[in-house]
């Protein structure tokens, strides 16, 4: 298995170390459900240094890119962030995105690992200009209500100026580190972009604020299903489209990618399955594999599905046909047909990621 | 409970009489892989159950799992304060969350079970 930087940090917080995608990455430190609460209640930490980052550079590349992607990303403003998927041939998700453009000439491309070396090669195919900074750059990512006032206190004023979705360079210890505003949990937080060589020494200043706590991939994984958020490689697979996985903000119609023919006949037929959240009547969790039945007929499948912390009931994500992909609807779901209903998005309605920041808040 | 003078299953359970009935639960090995419990389902009460038989569900953050009876019997008692307090199986699995009773087991099924270091033995061949 592949280690990132800080493996020698998890077993300091007794991290259990499992196998995601090929690297050696905690499931979690003090447990699920207490690490998911340290994130809608004070701040956490988790060690993201297996994601992908790609540079690119320059317009010609930029628009190399948009031609891989359902996105505009030439027409980000620079030290915006904005998400995407990246596709197949035919339309079906290869793996999802978020790119920042961090200045005129460059835009910086976050994937995913699961299909890194995949992205890579493709990426290395149809864009002129593309650095794979993936082995070079670790990642942080702090998140939480509590976070703006714990990365002052480190000194990190350039959270006075990041809105929601928005990222820049920050210079710390003489490194170039990237902030943005962004993450995967819902919670106000920042993504810190970090040299390898100076991770061990930013992953442990924050772990020792007294506010924060190291948190692993289950954690995340609660955290992003009561957001609604979907899972590449688990939610958004190769058989599914980005209007499928209930994307269509993010397709710009008026540029070319791949597959559009077949998502233009999608959206037009409106005869497609679409992923949907799913909240079940109790404490129960409709899980990865459940079939969903409507009236006793199989109609669709569940892709994710846990027990969620913070709202304290089960919940997933599945698809399901679009004729029946209205708030309320109710399935029967799995082996002993539990049942649950649609939902709107999100499942956790209080959640902080989009708060405007104040003065007297920092 | 003591784990040492308690009976074990292939499937992470333990099982042991006391004052006439037999007591079920699951192995610390077994909670340490389900990680928190969220949720019980719990059986009737004079349900029979076969031997290997679903005899209740538990649900964790992480997956859910059935509790397989140990042995044939009937259902006598079952454990409410988990519908309420799931996480004592965490705390507590050999004692506050003890899961189900049965009585009218089969004695031949519960004398065959692993003994612990049976179970200790076994648990080496799994990890």
């Amino acid at each position: 298995m592949q280690q990132t930087p800080l493996f020698s940090q998890y077993a300091e917080h007794h991290g259990r170390v499992v196998d995601f995608h090929g690297w050696a990455l905690p499931i979690q430190f003090s447990g699920i459900m207490e690490e998911h609460r340290q994130v809608r209640e004070a701040a956490g930490i988790f060690d993201c240094s297996h994601m992908g980052e790609f540079l690119i550079r320059g317009r010609d590349s930029f628009a190399a890119l948009d031609r891989l992607v359902i996105g505009d990303l030439s027409s980000l403003a620079v030290n915006k962030c904005r998400y995407t998927t990246l596709l197949h041939e035919d339309g079906g998700i290869l793996d999802d995105g978020v790119a920042l453009r961090l200045s005129e000439e460059e835009l910086l491309l976050v994937t995913n690992a699961g299909a890194l070396d995949t992205v890579d090669a493709l990426l290395g195919a149809q864009v002129p200009s593309v650095e794979n900074l993936s082995a070079t750059l670790a990642k942080i990512d702090i998140q939480g209500p509590l976070v703006p006032r714990i990365l002052l206190e480190f000194g990190f004023e350039c959270v006075r100026h990041l809105g929601f979705w928005v990222g820049m360079r920050h210079e710390w210890k003489g490194l170039e580190l990237i902030v943005a505003r962004a993450g995967y949990t819902g919670e106000w937080g920042y993504e810190l972009f970090v040299p390898a060589e100076g991770a061990v020494a930013l992953w442990q200043m924050l772990a020792a604020h007294p506010s924060v706590k190291p948190c692993g991939l289950g954690a995340r994984d609660t955290l992003r299903m009561e957001m609604g958020y979907p899972l590449s490689g688990q939610d958004l697979t190769a058989d599914r489209t980005a209007l499928e996985a209930g994307l269509d903000r993010f397709i710009a119609w008026d540029t070319d990618f791949p597959g559009k023919a077949r998502m233009e006949q999608q959206r037009d037929s409106q005869d497609y399955q679409k992923l949907v959240l799913l909240r079940s009547a109790d404490k129960r969790a409709p899980r990865n594999g459940f079939v969903l039945k409507h009236e006793g007929e199989e109609v669709g499948v569940v892709t994710s599905g846990t027990f969620g912390p913070t709202v304290a009931y089960g919940i997933g994500l599945g698809y399901v046909p679009c004729s029946l992909a209205t708030p309320g609807v109710a399935f029967e779901a799995g082996p002993r047909n539990m049942t649950v209903q649609i939902e709107t998005a999100p499942f956790y309605k209080e959640s902080t990621g989009r708060k405007k920041i104040e003065a007297q808040q920092l | 409970m003591n784990p040492d003078t308690l009976k074990y299953t292939e499937d992470h359970e333990w099982i042991v009489e006391q004052r006439g009935l037999y007591v079920i639960g699951i192995t610390e090995y077994a909670v340490e892989e389900l990680g928190e419990i969220t949720f019980v389902e719990l059986p009737e009460i004079g349900r029979r159950l076969e031997r290997g038989e679903d005899a209740a569900v538990l649900e964790s953050v992480k997956a859910a799992s059935d509790v397989l009876s140990p042995v044939t019997g009937v259902v006598a008692e079952v454990n409410d304060t988990l519908e309420m307090e799931p996480d004592l199986i965490n705390r507590d699995t050999y004692g506050k969350g003890w899961i189900l009773k049965l009585k009218d087991v089969d004695l031949e099924e519960y004398e065959d079970l692993m003994d612990s270091r049976s179970y200790r033995g076994y648990l080496k061949t799994v990890e």
